[in-house]
């Protein structure tokens, strides 16, 4: 066993760390990341990998925690263009298809979510349309009439999740970066005034000091800082997609609801995933996480609804995969207080912000300005209070729980 | 409108004592056992006659005309159906409810079906284990099974010059299913070399009447002058429009060819994979078995899984053959019937079923050892397949890209290759490709010295073969079956 040194050991080889791997690679770090598995296997790899830009999410019943959309849109804006210019980034095609989506209504209350969601986007920079039922069905005759309303905007749309996580860590190779698969990290230590991480069993162990480590392991985030003495209130979940077999109909465009789990759209062999954060049946951090037939019979109806052509279809796979998430909806970045050189990052719609997250990052590590203000989105507001009296750790799941039953328009 | 978390509680349930899915030989003999004790049970099977695919029954006009190729399976059905036991025909079963344990099927109109029992037997029986050569999309050429499926119940051949090959005693059997049709059977290429006095082959003759059979196959095949080129493997097939002919090589060297055979058609299967997705969906405990790399239920004896209530019999427990199979179903009956009932089995018939399981136990031990082991014949073939080879043909995915990705990204891991390569993900759901994409992955993976692969099948998912999505409605209730009204 001998000790190696690396600039930052990244933690996690899924769409964010194989992004902020690129990023530091590319502005000449030598960077290591270590995955537990395969790279791109669990939430990146089980993610529809859609790209959310127009704004997505409502008060759903039970969800206590709304996401602060005002907030999150100008970050949505800037995540939309890094996107414009990856593929070249990247110097290969990720399948990168920005054909637009439609955000649907069929309730006067959502209806006027929609008129909110779209005075938000104006002042955001984010262009959309507002269309009422008919219009939205001439647009896209594939809308059932239950559609009252819907919005348009040409910055959605997806990529294939699985080709962008390769291609990062692939760009990050090109620049000495290193990847080491099935090395799941067993130890955090301060060294100095850096990090040792331990990674890896007997033969295959690494050991490596670094100044700098980014712990963007996904719904492994919490379980990660607490090998280095830092708790984090993170609330990791388990969701579901489904996938139909090909379908000889072609729509271009990803459709969402405004009030319901629901995100739909054709992939390029023709299959539609049909998503919209429906929970799994278990989370299983150490293997698959089992899928659920009440999410999937609840999932398909509402998907039947709004795209009526879809119930000529058969259902071909089904599959859950977990990922980070925080009790207040909004993603984490940032260093970690009192921990230097420990960064963190991840949460809410980790894809669509892989691009940016990674920029952000490579920026708060070299100490220069981030492309985005994320200063109030880092970890300290997650880090646990201690209670005066009796130093028992506070707890407040309550609403978090019912948030995890409800995060199903979220994440896809 | 909203359907919410809970609202699958639609459609038919039924409750039974026993629900036995699969009515092959395994399925009928347990279910038969069963009800004449007076157990309510239920008997699934996705085609429209109870059979499986040993006792397939012949179509009616075939029948009339040539009779029943298998009267036992048809005495069978007919004791099953006599004992009261519940037939569902043209029933899939696809899935396991969120509870675990209640079983989700379709019937032939495809309504949704769920089943509860206090027992569950597994006879979900076995498919074809396949692998690719260039040329195997021909029309022409097709498994040994679908030839003795077409022979058997509709007295129908797949050509009239036919190669078959592969590996296995099963060719035999379908190779005299054509002769008697009159098909010219070219020729037999055995990857092994099995057919040659030796003394682990005298170990039969404490087998008279399996012996026997294989010695009639093998009589008969030599009257009709059919020759058999051992340690032989298809090299690939050539044709324009349709299969003409199927060159061979020799196992040892599969990328120098030997012989060219003119053919219309080719029939190429290297024997048998148990089916056990439904018993893996319920959580039932399989291990990989080294010599064939396919996933086995754990069981005891009587065919109890790693679940209490669970049991797996027939091909699905591993591969043994008819008898076999009718001796496990036989014995999770006995296995039942002691938990469940009151009832006796008389200790001469319990010994009876014990001694034939064991006999024929060693008997599929001693035959599995005259073939080469399956996991061994692929290190030979996966390394040699021609990288312009289609191995997925749902996803059209070929040999060279599964390997560039199983050393590349995937990091010699199966279910990462099927991620980003999509072979395994049609609708075959993996049956065709799997053992050659686990195949292909083992191969660079060990190359690269990178390890060993360490997933050696695919996961089993639900659905277990795609499901209309209609179905899927009518569980959310009736709301969502208005459709676009």
């Amino acid at each position: 066993m001998s000790t190696r040194t690396a600039d930052a050991v990244i933690v996690g080889a899924g769409v964010l760390g194989a992004s902020v791997a690129s990023h530091l690679a590319r502005s000449g770090h030598r960077v290591l990341v270590l995955e537990r598995g395969a790279p791109g296997r669990e939430g990146s790899g089980t993610t529809a990998g859609n790209l959310h830009m127009q704004a997505v999410h409502t008060r759903r019943p039970g969800q206590k925690v709304p996401l602060d959309s005002a907030r999150f849109l100008p970050l949505q804006r800037a995540a939309s263009d890094r996107w414009e210019t990856l593929e070249e980034e990247l110097e290969t095609s990720v399948e990168v298809r920005r054909t637009g989506g439609f955000t649907v209504a069929e309730t006067e209350e959502q209806c006027q979510e929609l008129r909110d969601k779209h005075e938000w986007e104006a002042a955001a920079g984010i262009h959309t349309e507002i269309l009422d039922g008919d219009a939205a069905r001439a647009a896209l005759p594939l809308l059932g009439p239950t559609v009252a309303a819907a919005t348009w905007c040409d910055l959605d749309g997806y990529a294939n999740p699985l080709k962008v996580t390769p291609a990062y860590l692939d760009s990050a190779a090109r620049h000495g970066g290193r990847t080491v698969a099935f090395a799941p990290v067993r130890r955090i230590t301060r060294n100095g005034g850096g990090w040792r991480v331990v990674a890896g069993r007997g033969a295959a162990e690494q050991v490596v000091d670094t100044p700098v480590v980014v712990d963007v392991a996904g719904p492994w985030l919490g379980e990660i800082a607490a090998l280095a003495g830092i708790t984090l209130r993170m609330t990791p979940v388990a969701i579901q997609m489904h996938a139909t077999v090909r379908s000889s109909a072609t729509m271009s465009h990803l459709v969402q609801h405004i009030g319901e789990g629901l995100s739909v759209k054709q992939v390029a062999a023709g299959n539609l995933l049909i998503g919209g954060g429906w929970p799994a049946l278990r989370m299983d951090l150490a293997g698959r996480s089992a899928t659920s037939l009440d999410s999937l019979v609840g999932n398909v109806a509402l998907a039947v609804r709004v795209l009526p052509f879809i119930r000529d279809l058969r259902l071909l796979r089904m599959w859950a995969g977990p990922l980070a998430a925080t009790p207040d909806e909004m993603p984490v970045i940032g260093e970690v207080p009192g921990a230097p050189g420990f960064y963190v990052a991840g949460g809410t719609y980790a894809f669509s912000f892989a691009p940016l997250w990674g920029e952000t990052l490579r920026c708060l590590i070299e100490g220069k300005p981030p492309p985005v203000d994320v200063s109030d989105l880092g970890p300290g507001r997650l880090m646990e209070r201690r209670s005066q009296e009796d130093g028992r750790i506070q707890e407040d799941n309550g609403p978090e729980q019912e948030n995890h039953q409800d995060r199903r328009s979220k994440r896809c | 409108m909203t359907a919410e978390r809970g609202t699958a509680v639609y459609g038919e349930v039924v409750e039974r004592d026993v629900v036995i899915v699969g009515g092959g030989p395994a399925g009928l003999s347990a279910a038969a056992r069963l009800a004449s004790a007076g157990l309510a049970v239920t008997i699934l099977d996705e085609q429209p006659e109870l059979g499986g695919q040993y006792y397939r029954r012949p179509a009616p006009a075939v029948a009339r005309h040539w009779g029943d190729h298998r009267p036992e399976g048809g005495r069978l059905i007919a004791q099953v159906r006599a004992a009261g036991v519940e037939c569902r025909t043209g029933h899939l079963v696809w899935g396991v409810d969120d509870d675990g344990r209640t079983l989700l099927a379709s019937d032939a109109a495809e309504h949704p079906v769920r089943l509860r029992a206090r027992r569950l037997v597994l006879a979900t029986g076995a498919f074809e284990r396949v692998f690719p050569f260039p040329g195997w999309q021909l029309p022409g050429v097709t498994t040994p099974g679908f030839a003795q499926h077409l022979a058997a119940s509709d007295h129908t051949t797949v050509g009239d010059r036919v190669v078959l090959a592969g590996s296995g005693p099963f060719l035999l059997p379908v190779a005299c299913s054509l002769i008697e049709l009159g098909v010219n059977v070219a020729g037999i290429a055995e990857a092994g070399r099995p057919y040659r006095p030796s003394l682990r082959a005298l170990g039969t003759l404490g087998h008279p009447a399996r012996l026997r059979e294989l010695a009639s196959y093998a009589a008969r095949l030599a009257r009709a002058r059919v020759p058999i080129w051992q340690e032989t493997v298809v090299l690939r097939a050539d044709g324009r429009d349709r299969v003409s002919s199927v060159t061979l090589a020799a196992a040892a060297r599969p990328t120098r060819p030997v012989r060219t055979v003119g053919v219309d058609a080719l029939c190429v299967g290297y024997g048998f994979r148990p089916q056990t997705d439904l018993a893996r969906m319920l959580g039932c405990e399989v291990r990989i078995d080294a010599a064939s790399g396919d996933a086995v239920p754990v069981t005891d004896a009587a065919g109890r899984a790693s679940r209490a209530d669970v049991y797996v019999v027939g091909e699905a427990a591993g591969i043994g053959g008819v008898h076999a199979a009718r001796a496990r179903g036989l014995a999770a009956a006995y296995d039942i019937l002691a938990r469940e009932t009151r009832v006796t089995v008389p200790v001469s018939e319990a010994r009876r079923v014990v001694s034939a399981r064991r006999r024929l136990a060693r008997f599929t031990a001693l035959t599995d050892s005259l073939y080469p082991d399956p996991a061994a014949l692929l290190a030979t073939l996966a390394p040699a397949l021609p990288a312009d080879t289609m191995v997925c043909r749902c996803e059209a995915v070929r040999a060279e890209e599964i390997r560039t990705t199983a050393t590349g990204s995937a990091d010699g891991d199966l279910n990462a290759t099927k991620a980003w390569t999509r072979a395994g993900m049609g609708p075959c759901q993996g049956r065709e490709c799997g053992f050659a994409v686990a195949g292909l992955v083992r191969s660079v993976a060990s190359d690269q010295g990178a390890g060993e692969s360490r997933v050696e099948v695919f996961p089993s998912r639900l659905p277990v073969r795609p499901v209309p999505l209609t179905t899927l409605l009518e569980l959310a209730g009736p709301e969502s079956q208005e459709g676009d009204a």
